[in-house]
């Protein structure tokens, strides 16, 4: 029973962080228009990104953890100036096309430069909060509470700013009708830019807040990125309140599936592809996703 | 001068058939190995190129071809070639049934779908340890007995021109004109008479056996298989192949093939840097020459000795260029 209990905690803060990811890929679709494949990558440079400034500025991890969203922001908006420009001009075919292959491109350039420059063996960065909390039979690390707690911050900071700030109200104007944007004043332009930094400062969010937990690795990404799509499709491309609800449901359903699996030595791994698997059964009942909304389409 | 690349092509063929022999073990490796990937570029430029539909689970179809070919070689003693047949039989049904399954996706959502698809490949032959002996890899009955590669090179040689040949049937005859119609605006070609779904299951079912087939023959080359084969880092080398040849034609993605193959191997001494490379390469190429490199290579050799013809059209204008 204890361990169940643990199961169901630790599936909901892995759920929390699974939505920081995947609100970045939905916010990134809905106005961009394309499906970033690099998102998991930006999550892994993130977590690096903060260890470094823990380690080398002695910033303290919560302090290092905004610092590197703001830096994954900056480096975001550089990569869509740099690369994602075509997708906004007429004269580009198959636009869909083309984000695929090159935030692919910058996915496997990201992963391999990693694996250079910060090496192949796991990093485990300092913990934010030492120790251990009991409650009851339940031992829950204050790390996992830390990530837990500061994962639903971030996302109730998201949420204010989509719907009670007029920056938020003009990204969903343009993820409706870029044109109509346009006309009431809205540079569509700027939204590009801000849309992709603002994914990837969340997925530096969720990278750094659980590194203390598992620990960063250049290929750490592959997988949460996958989730996303996973968390994505079933709360529907474009919709932030769905991306939340899928995610920590996603959390939970893993948790619990790696609990009752019947071969425990087995079970870790094939949990991953439980996740892998609901998204493609998912897929193919409702290819759009199950809850999408509907102006949110590929062009 | 019409039909200059069909004599080079031949002239090229015969020169690596002749010169087989003065290679040395080294090389003939190499173009070994360049040949497997000239299928596998080739095939997913049928798949991605032609019909536009972008997979990224070709190599998990390689990979499941060697397994396949390797384990019933193991397990029954069949001739390998049998085995490999069986392989490439098993992922033409299974990549018809991916096509299938995938018939009301549009772009991204099938790139994610045949992504999960590969990843659950590359899990389960991971895990299944005791059948595929996971990451410590599975020792496979070689093709050959010889002293030298040169009958895997002549086998490698004739897989590619069979694979060649399927290809450029296929994208010369109507059907490649209705697959690149389905690529260009899927609805369109439908209300023109394309049978839409019965083309996708098509492109997905002859990339996924040829796939296998060259996986098959890697896998009897080698000699070792890991799950790896199917990871994501190769498929991405086998995208930057075929997206700088140029994947909207076959020969081109073959040749991009070769010539990625054969920078790796000169390139050895920077190891990982190499991959970095090539994602450089390939975020410049697509940023600024999304036809490929050999394309306009090729129009910039040629058009030196020709009078000047007025300047093709650039891509997205004209009649049918300007979608929203």
């Amino acid at each position: 029973m204890d361990y169940l209990l643990i199961q169901v905690t630790n599936g909901a803060i892995i759920g929390i962080i699974y939505a920081l990811i995947a609100v970045g890929v939905t916010i990134i679709f809905s106005i961009l228009k394309i499906v970033n494949f690099a998102h998991g990558d930006l999550y892994m440079l993130g977590g690096y990104t903060a260890y470094y400034i823990v380690t080398f500025l002695g910033v303290p991890p919560l302090g290092a953890l905004f610092l590197s969203m703001a830096g994954l922001f900056l480096f975001g908006i550089v990569l869509e100036r740099l690369f994602l420009t075509p997708l906004y001009s007429d004269r580009t075919e198959r636009k869909d096309e083309y984000g695929l292959i090159v935030t692919f491109g910058l996915a496997f350039f990201l992963r391999n430069t990693a694996l250079i420059v910060f090496g192949p063996f796991p990093l485990r960065p300092p913990s934010f909060v030492p120790g251990v909390v009991h409650v009851g039979g339940l031992a829950v690390t204050n790390d996992r509470i830390v990530a837990g707690a500061v994962g639903v911050l971030l996302i109730l900071a998201l949420l204010y700013f989509m719907h009670r700030t007029i920056w938020g109200q003009a990204l969903d104007a343009v993820s409706q009708s870029r044109d109509s944007a346009a006309i009431v004043g809205i540079n569509p332009r700027r939204f590009n830019s801000l849309a992709f930094g603002v994914g990837a400062a969340l997925a530096a969010a969720a990278s750094a807040l659980i590194a203390p937990i598992y620990s960063l690795s250049p290929g750490m990404g592959v997988l949460p990125n996958i989730q996303a799509y996973v968390i994505v499709i079933l709360g529907g491309m474009g919709s932030v309140l769905g991306s939340i609800v899928a995610g920590i449901l996603l959390g939970e359903a893993e948790g619990l599936f790696t609990a009752f699996f019947p071969d425990p030595t087995r079970a870790l791994a094939y949990t991953n592809a439980f996740g892998v698997l609901v998204l493609m059964i998912a897929l193919i009942l409702r290819p759009t996703g199950l809850f999408g909304r509907r102006h949110v389409r590929m062009e | 001068m019409r039909g200059l690349h069909i004599y080079i092509a031949l002239a090229v063929a015969v020169l690596s058939l002749v010169s087989a022999r003065t290679l040395n073990a080294y090389w003939m490796h190499v173009a070994i190995i360049a040949m497997f990937y000239g299928i596998l570029a080739s095939s997913w430029s049928l798949l991605a190129g032609y019909a536009g539909l972008f997979s990224l689970g070709h190599m998990a179809f390689a990979s499941l071809g060697g397994y396949t070919s390797a384990l019933l070689v193991q397990w029954y003693h069949i001739p390998i070639p049998l085995g490999m047949a069986a392989g490439v039989a098993l992922c033409t049904v299974a990549g018809g049934l991916i096509g299938w399954v995938c018939l009301r996706m549009s772009g991204p959502y099938l790139a994610i779908f045949t992504l999960g698809f590969s990843e659950i490949v590359r899990i389960v032959l991971s895990t299944e340890d005791q059948v595929t002996a996971g990451m410590a890899g599975l020792h496979t009955a070689p093709l050959f007995r010889a002293p030298t590669d040169l009958p895997y090179y002549y086998t490698a040689f004739g897989l590619l021109l069979f694979a060649l040949a399927v290809l450029i049937l296929i994208t010369r005859s109507r059907w490649g004109l209705f697959l690149r119609a389905l690529r260009e605006d899927e609805q369109a070609a439908a209300a023109c008479g394309v049978a839409v779904a019965r083309f996708r299951i098509l492109a997905f079912a002859i990339a996924s056996g040829l796939a296998a087939l060259a996986g098959g023959f890697y896998a009897h080359y080698i000699g070792i298989l890991t799950p790896s084969l199917g990871s994501l880092d190769l498929m991405a080398v086998v995208v930057v192949m075929a997206v700088i040849g140029g994947m909207e034609r076959i020969p081109t993605a073959v040749g991009g093939a070769f010539g990625i193959e054969v920078l790796q191997e000169t390139l050895r001494a920077y190891g990982q840097w190499r991959l970095v490379l090539f994602g450089i390469i390939l975020l410049l190429t697509m940023r600024f020459a999304r036809n490929g490199l050999l394309t306009p290579l090729w129009r910039l050799l040629t058009g030196i000795g020709e009078a000047r013809r007025p300047a093709p059209a650039p891509r997205g204008i004209g009649p049918e260029g300007s979608r929203p």
